[in-house]
């Protein structure tokens, strides 16, 4: 066995995804985490339809994205005969800014979260990001509990999302952060708790406060919701945001 | 959303009713509640009660009591996130504790995993489980096979059949039994090379997630158990408890009478507060993999074959489970 194939805990490699993300808001330059995923070429025109009415549903981190082909490689890894990628940003560039503006923002775990009536509900099945190799959403995307689709559909169902926890006295600063890259076109955020006070049903730390935010991965979900084979690789690396399309400009 | 307090009642009175046979009623409910720490009265239950019946998850059957609907099933697998966080390993240990298999007497009970089969599959499943045990893939060849209305404990669906393998967590309660404190700590994906271990690619800790890891890495269809068993390479399922370095010699001594009766297929015991196979083990401890028993139904899967497995369901009686 290659020492490279050494496992390593998302936790980690959160961290070290959050130290490299340089985009910044203001001046829209720099690099941003993204998930890669492929798919066949075959299913490239359903894959899109997908991806452009879930993004401009809202159901994603932003609506920025890149579509690589046969030969194109990105960060070792190179999209193959027949294969189609997509990098789209992932949740966690938004714990990048964060830790940029000074916040010790802590990602704890990644998990499903019930929709009821267009609201927020509560978490229904977790995975933390220290227990586990494997990036949370991809697990559970991989055990068919989703059901973004129809939460799209009657507003009622079970999406991809995440939870991190930052310290009270740093909420101004996270207002401002938020509102700035909500500016820059990268939304996603579900829910912003109060300090002390629990989130979609989940206790938070002491002088904490816990920000919900939709997994990058929802696309994914409806595309293997429909029976379409496709391959994620969650958090797989930084690309610079100036690299990236708006959907609507690729449909 | 309800006061937490509430709803924590509210589950707890549906965990009641769910794991009833029977309808039940307030006073029985009651007297449970007592039972598990829970000071509330006759009178407070059947408020409660009104409350789940409003909506929807329990259902009153006149004065002889109430059962679970389906839509609170349902519910209690998605309600109190926070207490299911740490439930997959709180239900490992209560199974820990019932396994009291004695290796003196060759009486008493393992863990199992319950895997049903349509009765069409049987024999092509069975004969792929033998080949996987044969070779080693489990911690156990011993199965135990479960027909409709054969045993009341387990429920097997119309036009399957059950059947029961040995689960690792087996191997924590012989631990246990004999005086060691152990803590089962990941499941993983493990290279094979060369027909032996080579490292785990994947972990998932039995803390930290609401799903249980083997079951994780199952429904990913993550192994290739068939190709490991006939060209020495590929991914199997194992998992990793540790123990206090003081027991060690103790464990290898269980392990070798272990063996005799059909319990082994572990791999190592690690050294003293090393990785074990690239598992992190904590200082002053030592890891103890070993191969899960659900590698003979994963194999069954590969095959193109389609089963229904629950990984460490239930406790059988040793004795009864025979080789394939």
């Amino acid at each position: 066995m290659q020492s490279n194939q050494r496992i390593q805990f998302t936790s980690s490699k959160i961290e070290d995804l959050m130290f490299r993300t340089t985009f910044n808001p203001k001046t829209m330059e720099g690099d941003v985490i993204v998930n890669l995923s492929l798919i066949d070429k075959q299913d490239f025109d359903d894959v899109l339809k997908i991806f452009s009415m879930a993004i401009n549903s809202g159901l994603a981190v932003s609506p920025l994205l890149k579509i690589l082909h046969e030969g194109d490689s990105i960060s070792g890894r190179k999209v193959g005969e027949g294969e189609v990628g997509f990098a789209t940003v992932c949740s966690i560039t938004i714990d990048g800014l964060l830790l940029k503006a000074g916040v010790m923002v802590k990602p704890r775990f990644g998990g499903l979260v019930e929709i009821r009536d267009g609201e927020p509900v509560r978490f229904t099945n977790v995975l933390t990001y220290h227990s586990t190799t494997i990036d949370p959403l991809e697990v559970l995307m991989s055990q068919e509990l989703t059901s973004v689709m129809s939460m799209l559909k009657t507003g009622s169902g079970k999406i991809l999302a995440n939870l991190r926890e930052a310290p009270m006295v740093a909420r101004d600063v996270i207002d401002s952060t938020l509102a700035d890259m909500v500016d820059a076109g990268i939304n996603g955020i579900l829910e912003v708790g109060e300090p002390n006070t629990r989130i979609l049903d989940v206790p938070v730390e002491r002088d904490h406060l816990g920000i919900v935010v939709i997994g990058g991965t929802n696309p994914m979900a409806i595309v293997q919701e429909h029976g379409i084979p496709i391959r994620t690789n969650a958090m797989s690396t930084l690309i610079d945001i100036n690299k990236l399309s708006h959907i609507n400009d690729l449909v | 959303m309800t006061d937490p307090n509430v709803e924590r009642k509210l589950v707890e009175i549906m965990r009641i009713i769910n794991e009833s046979d029977k309808p039940l009623g307030a006073r029985l409910i009651a007297d449970e509640l007592h039972n598990r720490g829970y000071a509330i009265g006759e009178r407070a239950v059947r408020y409660h009660l009104r409350i789940l019946d409003e909506r929807g998850f329990t259902k009153k059957h006149g004065y002889i009591g109430r059962t679970i609907t389906e839509r609170g099933r349902k519910e209690l697998n998605d309600a109190l996130i926070s207490d299911r966080f740490g439930f997959v390993i709180t239900r490992i240990e209560e199974l820990i504790y019932k396994a009291d298999y004695n290796l003196e007497t060759g009486k008493g009970n393992v863990i199992v995993n319950i895997t049903n089969i349509d009765k069409n599959d049987y024999d092509n499943a069975t004969d792929i489980i033998k080949y996987a045990m044969d070779h080693g893939a489990t911690i156990s060849p011993r199965v135990g096979i479960i027909e409709e209305d054969t045993d009341l404990d387990i429920y097997v669906p119309d036009g399957k059949v059950a059947i029961a393998t040995v689960c690792s967590i087996t191997f924590d309660g012989l631990l246990l039994n004999s005086g060691i404190p152990v803590v089962p700590v990941f499941g993983g994906l493990m290279q094979m090379e060369d027909y032996s271990p080579a490292g785990f690619l994947d972990l998932i800790s039995y803390s930290g997630t609401s799903i249980d890891p083997i079951k994780i890495f199952l429904r990913r269809k993550a192994t290739s158990i068939l190709e490991a068993i006939d060209t020495g390479n590929g991914k199997m399922l194992a998992n990793v408890r540790q123990i206090p370095v003081s027991a060690a010699t103790r464990a290898e001594e269980l392990l070798n009478v272990a063996a005799k009766h059909d319990i082994s297929g572990h791999l190592a015991i690690g050294d003293p507060g090393e990785d074990v196979l690239y598992a992190p083990i904590e200082r002053g401890k030592v890891g103890i993999p070993v191969m899960v028993g659900i590698n003979s139904v994963a194999a069954v899967e590969e095959a193109g074959i389609n089963v229904d497995t629950h990984p460490v369901s239930s406790v059988m009686e040793y004795s009864k489970m025979k080789k394939l």
